[in-house]
């Protein structure tokens, strides 16, 4: 999995947003590592609702713009449930390979 | 006219690159998300968003239909990229050394001058149209059309006569390199051609696309 499409699905696993609000919290979560653009993020969007990772949760209008809120489904629950235990699982084994004697790094 | 209307037609003028359906179903919302974005008195769309979004119009364009395809023709469309760039790397390394081959042929056997100029002329106009033909099989058949099966069978066709035609020693241009490249291309196509033709890709083929 792309970490694009980890952290989208990490920004929807708290509640639904819309395009504008998974922008600002991708760039949160990551800590201003990660700036999605535009066509980075309806191209993802895209190709999630196509695999049933996310849905389409409402839609509203808002100072004439359309607002469309996305929301995480079971399916794609599971999927960032078993890819954050991969990722996690592979930090800790890379942790203890560097620092067998269970101290500090240096 | 100025300020966010002009901004927003700027936005609407790069988004017509996407397919159509794509369009109807997102525009609205990602014009939103791009003026919500934009910075303080933008005029016009940024470089960078707009390499941004025609990459994603690209990648919409050429993404594999509804109904994710079997990992037979996803193997085969990869495959198809990869004829893509290796018939851009090749017509490339023509292109560039294209003027020192003319000089050297023509200063060794002025007479081939003429077979020289047609056989490079001809890749030159035929690589880019291989490289098309490359990327319109990746997406038709990664879209699930049938026809695409049969236009691949052609290409194949019209490969494998050019393969025969070096074999037979009717080119001595680029000779070894040539002899290579082609049987490379021949072979990534007959391994594609395995693959869409297999039993698993069969039912895939049967579905109607949607629209783009």
């Amino acid at each position: 999995m792309q970490e694009a499409t980890f952290l989208i699905l990490t920004a929807l696993a708290a509640g639904s947003q819309h395009g504008y609000g998974i922008i600002t919290d991708v760039n949160e979560i990551s800590g201003g590592r990660v700036r999605l653009r535009a066509g980075t993020l309806y191209t993802a969007l895209d190709r999630l609702r196509a695999d049933e990772m996310i849905g389409v949760d409402r839609e509203e209008i808002v100072g004439s713009r359309l607002r469309r809120y996305y929301r995480l489904t079971p399916a794609g629950g599971e999927r960032l449930a078993a890819e954050a235990a991969r990722l996690h699982a592979n930090a800790t084994a890379a942790l203890a390979r560097l620092n067998p004697a269970g101290g500090l790094i240096t | 006219m100025t300020g966010p209307a002009s901004l927003e037609r700027g936005y609407r003028r790069v988004l017509a690159c996407y397919p159509r359906a794509f369009r109807r179903e997102n525009e609205q919302e990602i014009i939103t998300v791009l003026m919500a974005t934009a910075r303080e008195g933008q005029q016009r769309p940024g470089l960078a968003e707009s390499v941004d979004l025609v990459r994603g119009a690209l990648r919409m364009w050429l993404r594999p239909g509804p109904g994710r395809p079997p990992r037979t023709v996803l193997n085969a469309v990869k495959l198809m990229y990869a004829g893509a760039a290796l018939d851009l790397a090749a017509l490339i390394i023509v292109v560039v050394t294209a003027g020192r081959v003319r000089s050297a042929m023509v200063s060794r056997d002025p007479a081939q001058w003429n077979f020289v100029l047609t056989h490079l002329v001809a890749v030159e106009v035929f690589g880019p149209i291989a490289i098309g033909v490359w990327l319109w099989m990746a997406w038709a058949n990664g879209r699930g059309h049938d026809w695409a099966r049969g236009v691949f069978t052609t290409f194949l066709g019209l490969t494998t006569l050019s393969l025969l035609g070096w074999l037979a020693g009717s080119a001595v241009l680029y000779a070894t390199a040539d002899l290579i490249a082609v049987t490379v291309l021949w072979l990534v196509q007959m391994a594609a051609m395995v693959l869409i033709f297999s039993r698993k890709s069969a039912s895939y083929y049967r579905h109607e696309p949607a629209e783009r």
